[in-house]
């Protein structure tokens, strides 16, 4: 089954994009369940995003300095 | 954002020599965004109840966080404020009048979160007669009622106005928290409409009260104060019966607003924190993330019981 990694939403009033600072990891690595996957930046602090699930990254369909938008798929995780 | 713009200062550790978005941030200011379907559900809550939370006005970093835990802190009042502090995130303008009904939808949000504690906070509101503390004060009591939860008030300083701080306090929030934010020096870029001694008046106000609530003030580092102003403010606080203070990182919400002058250091926030308890103060939450609220309910369970006149045991 494959999992989507988007970025979390925080609200209609909340920073609705955040840059993409680099990736932890790349297609065909397997990944655990909460595993840092990505670290990105808003205005107010640097974040990692964690896995949702554990498997194997399909797809990776942003890059390093993109602004992706609230809800964005950025990888593609197989379970 | 224009985080590109938003160059980072000499004195952080990350260097700026880079230039690059990477290298922004020092490593201790890093979050991990939690699961979308923990955060979700509040978010949804909050929309079908058209209840707004300072953590997504403001911004807020640990908003994903607190999200996830359940927990959020309400902005009564509205979404825009009378007054334009360099540091803050909400705008300013022409607020709307207050919604009577919203103390009652805060109470079912607090219900259906479970929340134990519940935190209130506003915008300031000079246009209103009273300030908006009757607003603060009819939410309280909602909460009291209808929620079964006890109340943290982050309070505006009312134009110093002792009856709208009574009036609040006769509403018996179990804590009352007014922040200072910075040091006195820095008042008028930071806090151009506000007056440091009219903020610690208003604490004193509620420190002397019959409803005797917990007393909580806290105080943003990184606009350049210096640590021996922060030693004076933590004095003056303790002076005005504070019992609770927050010390955290100042992050600018855009290019526009007042420069995070330093990353204060982890270390720094230890020994703050550490100089506040020896200081007298019963609690000192500080740390890079550390929020005027930022996990208040264990502050508030940690404290003597006696004090929490309606700890919902």
């Amino acid at each position: 089954m494959a999992f989507e990694v988007k970025l979390p939403p925080l609200g209609d009033d909340a920073p609705d994009e955040a840059e993409i600072s680099f990736w932890y990891v790349e297609e065909g690595d397997t990944v655990e369940e909460g595993q840092d996957m990505v670290e990105m930046v808003t205005d107010k602090a640097a974040f990692t995003v964690p896995a949702p699930v554990a498997g194997t990254i399909r797809s990776i369909t942003a890059a390093e300095g993109d602004k992706v938008q609230v809800g964005q798929v950025m990888a593609i995780v197989e379970q | 954002m224009n985080i590109s713009e938003n160059q980072c200062p000499d004195q952080c550790e990350c260097g700026g020599a880079a230039g690059g978005v990477k290298n922004r941030f020092p490593a201790w200011l890093k979050k991990r965004l939690p699961a979308r379907d923990r955060v979700e559900p509040v978010l949804a809550l909050l929309k079908e109840l058209g209840l707004g939370t300072v953590c997504q006005e403001a911004h807020c970093p640990n908003t994903g966080e607190c999200f996830a835990r359940g927990t959020a802190t309400f902005m009564i009042l509205g979404r825009v404020c009378t007054r334009d502090c360099t540091f803050c995130a909400v705008p300013g303008g022409r607020p709307q009048p207050p919604d009577p009904d919203e103390p009652r939808r805060v109470a079912l949000a607090a219900q259906r979160l479970g929340l134990r504690h519940v935190v209130v906070t506003s915008v300031t509101r000079d246009d209103l007669p009273d300030g908006g503390s009757g607003q603060f004060a009819a939410t309280i009591r909602a909460l009291h009622e209808g929620a079964s939860a006890t109340v943290e008030v982050l309070t505006p300083d009312f134009g110093g106005r002792r009856e709208d701080v009574d009036r609040v306090l006769d509403a018996a929030p179990e804590v009352f928290n007014h922040n200072v934010e910075t040091v006195a020096r820095l008042y008028p870029e930071v806090r151009p409409q506000a007056d440091y001694g009219r903020s610690l008046a208003v604490l004193a106000r509620a420190a002397g009260s019959g409803s005797a609530p917990i007393i909580k003030s806290g105080l943003m580092l990184g606009l350049g104060e210096s640590v021996d102003e922060v030693r004076a403010v933590l004095a003056d606080l303790r002076r005005a019966g504070c019992r609770v203070v927050t010390l955290g990182q100042y992050l600018a919400p855009s290019a526009a607003h007042h420069p995070v002058v330093e990353f204060v250091e982890p270390d720094r926030f230890e020994r703050l924190g550490a100089l506040a308890l020896e200081m007298g103060f019963e609690a000192a939450p500080s740390g890079p993330f550390v929020r005027s609220s930022y996990r208040a309910e264990e502050i508030v369970a940690r404290l003597p019981a006696k004090t929490v006149t309606r700890a919902d045991a």
